[in-house]
């Protein structure tokens, strides 16, 4: 997986951990029982999806780092490439 | 003003604090876009992790123990008679007597009908959903009471434990009652329910059933929700 796919995985599970702080937020300040039982199923099962997008994000990231060890110059050049695109 | 005076109310608190810091991360992240370096890394680890992990076990604390109040019961307006009843200073609804006492408090819709055994707890919010179900199918659009809606039953009859976790059968004041006495073997084993004999628990809930049936029917003002 690229570099920038890798990002794109941290921004999306940001994302997705922003509007499960939100809706557990809205149970607290709202505690109405439609809000409550949003909060325990969606907002938990989203916020245990985004951190699992994040830790899988992160393994992955650190599985590029360590082709870089192993391949130095041709991750670098990719890298250089992305950063050229962006 | 936000006034600190519950273990309910600090958990909430820590929860919103758990939810800033997370969003003040995440916002910063998504806005600036910085290189995933060590730092990077670690800050989101607390906040796409941590924090919401602290919001969401603090604010499911204090979402239960907010829905062992009656304001909660009364948040559907299907229950709008039982909680007014509950409230009423001068009715003498069993609900009522029972609400003003000191040791139910706020929670005396949930003492009376939770269920009173182990995992009681697990089987009543379980229930709870179902309520919410037939709430959004079944009186989503009944009038201010619940009006023109299916009459509010219990899922079961009302179960004499309930009551004796309170009014023990074995207790002298309880004994005392000459017809207790003579029912004892039959309430004890729930043949004889309390509420047949103590029947005003909610008034008002008499007033929502079907006519026909009220007039067939011995009345059962066990029916809640």
């Amino acid at each position: 997986m690229r570099h920038s796919q890798i990002k794109k995985l941290t921004y999306l599970s940001a994302a997705a951990t922003l509007g499960a702080v939100g809706l557990m937020v809205l149970s607290i300040v709202s505690p109405r029982p439609i809000f409550l039982v949003l909060a325990m199923s969606m907002g938990q099962g989203l916020g245990t999806l985004s951190l699992a997008s994040y830790l899988l994000a992160i393994a992955l990231d650190l599985q590029v780092t360590g082709a870089l060890v192993d391949n130095v110059e041709e991750d670098v050049g990719e890298r250089q490439d992305e950063a050229v695109r962006e | 003003m936000f006034s600190l005076n519950s273990f309910d109310q600090l958990l909430k608190l820590a929860a919103l604090a758990c939810a800033a810091v997370s969003a003040a991360i995440i916002i910063w992240y998504l806005v600036t876009r910085p290189p995933l370096g060590r730092l990077t890394k670690t800050l989101l680890l607390l906040g796409l992790g941590i924090m919401p992990i602290g919001v969401a076990l603090t604010g499911n604390m204090a979402g239960y123990e907010y829905t062992l109040k009656r304001p909660f019961c009364g948040s559907c307006h299907v229950m709008g008679p039982y909680i007014r009843d509950a409230e009423d200073a001068k009715s003498n609804s069993l609900a009522a007597i029972h609400s003003r006492n000191h040791r139910f408090g706020e929670e005396s819709c949930y003492t009376c009908h939770a269920d009173y055994q182990m995992f009681g707890a697990v089987t009543t919010k379980l229930n709870g959903l179902k309520h919410l179900y037939y709430y959004v199918t079944e009186y989503g659009n009944t009038g201010p009471d619940g009006e023109g809606g299916p009459p509010i039953h219990l899922y079961k009859p009302y179960r004499n434990s309930t009551c004796m976790q309170c009014h023990s059968s074995a207790s002298p004041r309880w004994s005392r009652v000459e017809e207790h006495q003579s029912m004892l073997d039959d309430i004890r084993k729930g043949e004889m329910t309390c509420i047949g004999c103590h029947t005003e628990v909610h008034p008002t809930a008499l007033s929502r059933r079907p006519k026909q049936a009220a007039a067939t029917e011995a009345p059962k003002p066990e029916e809640k929700k």
